[in-house]
């Protein structure tokens, strides 16, 4: 009894070193963004792909410098203030040449989701409006609205899945199929909101058992309403539904050995945001969540993890202009 | 006893130093005290704050105090002269009147159901019941009677100081009034409506023209876009334009934040049972609920903070009608709440 109460009494106290030595490292990789929407980790190069929204491109940020990928993409607004201009937003590598693009700068109905074929580094821009590359959208029909604000993109191998922020009633999160260079139809999915009683679907990714990982916003105005839900790609099914105290989870990723990370945008008291751990266990019957501040962050829109478990995340920053970083997080 | 300490203190440090959302201190109802509140179908179980479970002692105390007059300066008004379990626990005027015929710019709000609201008042100012329950006593045009006036009040009542004595183990404090408000208030819960039934299975709980509102109430009349969920609010804050047809607007949410988005922005009411509490919204000013959907089908009132869901809906007057069936009929209970005034000790 007592030296189960002994070894407890060090476990814990271990546990409480290894947390005040993880003092994470925070890196500016670049600044001069305006809204850096997405972030994505070319696979091959290692490359760091941001969305710089606002200013209505994709760039690349190689040796700390940014260089154009994708350029001209129309700018739309969001929010009723503040108010964001918001141009491309979400990333996903479907291959190491092939990047899909979650457009937010048309009204809804009108935003595409679109897929390119990227120059490597050092080439050319491409134009947003690019012939090739496949440009799909959601259109309203006589029941549903149309969909856009394509925040988050995921691949899972076989299809992307996009959130979606058109029909508040339902909460979407779209697929559509890849086979080889086809990409397409783009089709209305999961409806988040008719299984969780919660929408704005936010940040998506794939977990390390295949399924999606889906953080939903919630309504901005309340604060420590945001879920963590987990979702079967095949048939949409619900596997998981977590109150987080997160109040806008904007980005979801996974380090190495499955450590999931989350950025919190905290709309309601920004100085509350910041980057957060989440162990999040669930089986049929019991499910289980812990939720750990890594550090305080400026506005973090989205969260990408390379292969040594660097985390890079884009903030919105504060001040006039562009205000905005790519930051690389280690040491976790 | 040392060990604990011991390992309490390591506890507390880790939990600092990691800095792990504190999830505990709110607990959803535990086995005893859902012996203590039965949850009408068809809602979901709220959450308690850790230090102040639920208990029928508790309860009741709070359901005398909220009942009654002395916690006024003039001996006139009670928690129930506003939100008045006969008037939908909120009254029938657009403006609540208070000590001396003092009148508020707001319309009192319902309490059913307000356990699940986690920020109270139209836009949010208070954090939980217990958060909410001291102000209205305090309040210069309501109760008007200062905290510490209150305690001295109630401490001249034998039958409350030994409430107080056998519920707390303490004398009467603020921190026990506000506590036993709170919890008598976590009671008044609507459920068990027509709508309920249909969920749960049985087709014939509702007529054809409640139906055909509820299909508009969710999906072409864009009604659960912020009415959502078992309480039928998302429990946060929209702009749908009340009041901007006048000279100054209420600012409403913004008053709390100064985020400019939260400008006119009111908490979503609840919906269950709202055939018994108009006139509605926020200043009182839309009479009846057809009054209410004719709002909504012409988009709300414009301004520069209105929400992306207010359009006009191009609703039929036979539709209109549909929605109005649809929460007169559908989110009635089969149970109101209805408590009838206790004796006062
Ligand atoms: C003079 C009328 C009046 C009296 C008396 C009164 N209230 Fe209220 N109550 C109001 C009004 C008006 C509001 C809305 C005020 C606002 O939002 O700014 C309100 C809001 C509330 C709310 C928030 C509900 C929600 O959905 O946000 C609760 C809970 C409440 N009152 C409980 C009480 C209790 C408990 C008492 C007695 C201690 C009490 N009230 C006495 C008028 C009154
Ligand atoms: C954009 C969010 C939103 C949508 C969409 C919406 N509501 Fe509301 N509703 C609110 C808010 C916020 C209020 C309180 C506004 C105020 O007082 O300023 C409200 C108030 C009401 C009230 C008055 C409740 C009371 O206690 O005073 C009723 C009834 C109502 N809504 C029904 C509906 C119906 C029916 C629809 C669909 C046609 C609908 N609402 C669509 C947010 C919304």
């Amino acid at each position: 009894m007592k030296r189960i109460t002994a070894v407890t009494t060090v476990a814990v106290l271990m546990a409480m070193t290894s947390l005040v030595l993880a003092e994470p490292k925070v890196e500016t990789v670049a600044e001069g963004l305006t809204v850096p929407c997405g972030v994505a980790i070319q696979p091959g190069t290692g490359h760091v792909f941001v969305a710089d929204s606002a200013a209505g491109r994709v760039v690349r940020i190689v040796d700390g410098k940014v260089e154009d990928v994708i350029v001209d993409f129309p700018i739309d607004k969001y929010g009723k203030g503040p108010t964001y201009p918001i141009g491309p937003l979400g990333l996903a590598f479907v291959d190491e040449n092939v990047l899909a693009v979650g457009g937010g700068g048309y009204p809804d109905a009108k935003d595409k989701l679109r897929v390119y074929n990227i120059p490597a580094a050092g080439g050319d821009a491409l134009n947003a409006d690019e012939d090739d590359a496949a440009a799909l959208e959601i259109p309203a029909t006589d029941k549903l609205a149309g969909e856009g604000n394509f925040y988050g993109v995921a691949f899972t191998g076989d299809a992307l899945f996009v959130t979606c922020n058109g029909d508040d009633t339902k909460g979407w999160i779209s697929r559509a199929g890849v086979k080889g260079a086809k990409v397409g139809p783009f089709m209305r999915a999961i409806a988040t909101k008719e299984l969780t009683e919660v929408d704005a679907p936010v940040a998506i990714t794939v977990a390390p058992d295949g399924s999606l990982a889906v953080g939903q916003m919630g309504e901005i105005s309340l604060p420590g309403d945001g879920l963590l839900t987990f979702y079967d790609p095949k048939d949409g099914a619900k596997l998981a539904n977590f109150e987080t105290g997160l109040s806008d989870i904007t980005g979801l990723a996974y380090a190495p050995k499955g450590k999931l990370l989350a950025t919190d945008f905290a709309w309601a008291d920004t100085s509350e945001g910041g980057l957060f751990q989440i162990s999040a266990k669930y089986t049929k019957k019991k499910q289980n969540i812990e939720v750990t501040k890594i550090t305080g962050l400026d506005k973090p829109t989205a969260i990408a993890v390379d292969d040594e478990g660097n985390v890079y995340v884009t903030v919105i920053g504060s001040g006039e202009g562009a205000s905005g970083k790519l930051l690389k997080i280690s040491n976790l | 006893m040392k060990k604990l300490t011991f390992r309490r203190l390591a506890f507390i440090l880790v939990g600092l130093v990691a800095g792990i959302l504190s999830v505990a201190s709110i607990d959803s109802l535990s086995a005893r005290e859902k012996q203590v509140v039965e949850l009408p179908l068809g809602l979901d179980p709220f959450k308690v704050p850790a230090d102040n479970p639920l208990t029928k002692a508790k309860i009741e105390l709070g359901k005398q105090l909220y009942f009654d007059k002395r916690l006024s300066s003039d001996n006139t008004v009670s928690c129930a002269s506003c939100h008045d379990p006969n008037k939908g626990w909120s009254n029938d005027a657009a403006f609540a009147t208070g000590v001396d015929g003092q009148m508020g710019g707001r319309s009192a709000p319902t309490i059913i159901n307000s356990a699940y609201f986690p920020l109270q008042f139209w836009d949010g100012r208070a954090k939980g019941l217990e958060g909410q329950a001291l102000g209205p006593i305090a309040n210069p045009i309501e109760m008007n009677l200062p905290i510490e006036k209150a305690i001295e009040k109630l401490n001249e009542i034998p039958g409350y100081k030994q409430q107080f004595k056998k519920v707390f183990r303490s004398e009467i404090t603020a921190d026990g009034i506000a506590k036993a408000i709170a919890s008598f208030e976590r009671t008044v819960l609507s459920g068990n409506a027509p709508y309920d039934k249909f969920k749960a299975g049985d087709e014939s709980a509702l007529s054809p023209e409640a139906k055909r509102g509820m299909d508009l109430f969710f999906n072409k009349a864009k009604c659960s876009a912020c009415h959502k969920g078992h309480s039928f609010t998302d429990l946060a804050f929209h702009n749908i334009g009340v009041g901007y047809d006048k000279d100054k607007p209420d600012p409403g949410r913004f008053a709390v934040t100064n985020q400019e988005g939260d400008r006119g922005r009111f908490k979503t009411p609840p919906l269950r049972d709202i055939h018994t509490s108009p006139p509605y919204m926020h200043d009182g000013s839309v009479k009846t609920l057809k009054e209410v959907v004719e709002f909504y089908n012409k988009g709300g009132i414009k301004n520069a903070q209105l929400d992306e869901d207010m359009k006009p809906l191009k609703l039929t007057e036979q539709e209109v009608a549909d929605l109005v069936t649809f929460m007169k009929e559908g989110l009635k209970s089969e149970n109101y709440p209805h408590v009838d005034p206790p004796e006062l000790p």
